[in-house]
């Protein structure tokens, strides 16, 4: 234990936070070290004059005017939680999830739209017979010229038909 | 028509109770018994007549609206004094973030230099009443450092332990023990100075 950790030991003995072996240690060894019983002397000395030491103030303000100011705080507090606390009024309500809604809504609505505009790539080749292209068995190739104010859209089904289907597809 | 209770006359724990249920006139009786012991709280921490009103009036807004936490294991002026010491402590957190507390850092640092000085020997001051004594007292607490005034404010007139000190400061208790003594050190040199100043020691 080194000086400064046995001054800190002295000073929780006069401060009653050393109990125990501890304290029954250190009291004996000031016993015999004149310099630590100086030093517990002196803290205590210090102890007694701090006791009871703190000086009596007066607040610096009338007692009225510092109860308005406390008052005052209170109502406000309570007023902003109570505000918190209020469930939403019907325009936050609107805000909050009316219009989100709405904008789902319309968001599937045009979705909805699309989908029933965009071309079928499923191609019908005759009430008896139908053969299916899919959408991976499509290429499609476009070219545009504003000059001879034209567009031209290339499509081009690159399947493996057999040829019993084509002569069905033919008849 | 229920006549109103005698709130002047009325016993601190029965006041207490009319507080908890709203009773603002009781509160405010309450108020009106403890606002200097909370003001004299808050001034031996912060050193600041403004700040100490502030954080005074602050003490008492948290204690109205905690009032349900309180069941009476300390008394409610001692309840309160805590509530009005850790709005301090937050405060003094506040400031230190806004500056650099370089000299209380160097002196934090260098505990075992800092701990060669003596501790004063302070004689039984004869002829110096109890009130000049404590003026003597403050205005040497009033040249401490924050750290070291407050770890004395707590553990002399808080009356709170190492351990306590130690938490309610987010710091550890050899820390406590280190500041508290260099702080008592300081006093005394300072005590020793100013009797001496006034004739009354040799």
């Amino acid at each position: 234990m080194n000086e400064n950790e046995i001054q800190l030991k002295v000073q929780a003995l006069v401060d009653g936070e050393l109990t125990g072996r501890e304290a029954e240690e250190l009291l004996s060894r000031l016993e015999s070290d004149a310099g630590l019983k100086a030093l517990h002397t002196r803290l205590t000395v210090v102890r007694g004059l701090m006791a009871d030491a703190e000086l009596p103030r007066t607040l610096p303000e009338s007692g009225d005017f510092h109860w308005s100011q406390i008052s005052k705080a209170i109502e406000l507090e309570e007023r902003q939680a109570k505000h918190m606390a209020r469930p939403a009024s019907g325009a936050n309500w609107l805000l909050r999830w009316v219009l989100p809604l709405a904008g789902i809504a319309c968001l599937v609505l045009v979705l909805s739209l699309q989908q029933t505009t965009m071309p079928d790539l499923d191609i019908l080749l005759g009430s008896d017979h139908e053969l299916e292209l899919s959408i991976e068995d499509l290429d499609v190739m476009t070219f545009n010229t504003e000059d001879d104010n034209m567009s031209v859209v290339w499509l081009d089904y690159s399947i493996d038909l057999q040829q019993d289907e084509i002569d069905l597809w033919l008849d | 028509m229920p006549e109103e209770p005698a709130y002047s006359s009325a016993e601190e724990p029965q006041l207490v109770q009319w507080a908890k249920v709203g009773d603002m006139q009781a509160f405010e009786e309450l108020v009106a018994r403890y606002r200097d012991r909370i003001y004299v709280r808050a001034y031996s921490i912060m050193r600041n007549e403004d700040l100490a009103v502030d954080l005074s009036q602050n003490a008492w807004v948290k204690a109205w609206q905690r009032l349900e936490q309180f069941h009476g294991e300390a008394s409610f002026p001692t309840w309160l004094s805590r509530i009005v010491t850790n709005l301090c402590l937050d405060e003094l957190r506040r400031q230190k973030r806004a500056r650099t507390d370089s000299i209380e850092a160097m002196e934090e640092t260098t505990g075992p230099v800092e701990n060669r000085m003596e501790v004063e020997t302070i004689d039984p001051v004869e002829g110096l009443s109890r009130g000049e004594l404590r003026e003597r007292i403050d205005a040497a607490l009033a040249k401490l450092s924050d750290k070291h005034r407050t770890v004395i404010v707590l553990y002399e007139f808080e009356e709170l332990e190492y351990r306590e000190i130690a938490e309610k400061m987010g710091t550890s208790i050899g820390t406590v023990m280190s500041r508290l003594f260099y702080a008592r050190k300081r006093l005394a040199s300072l005590l020793k100075e100013t009797l001496k100043r006034d004739g009354l020691i040799e």
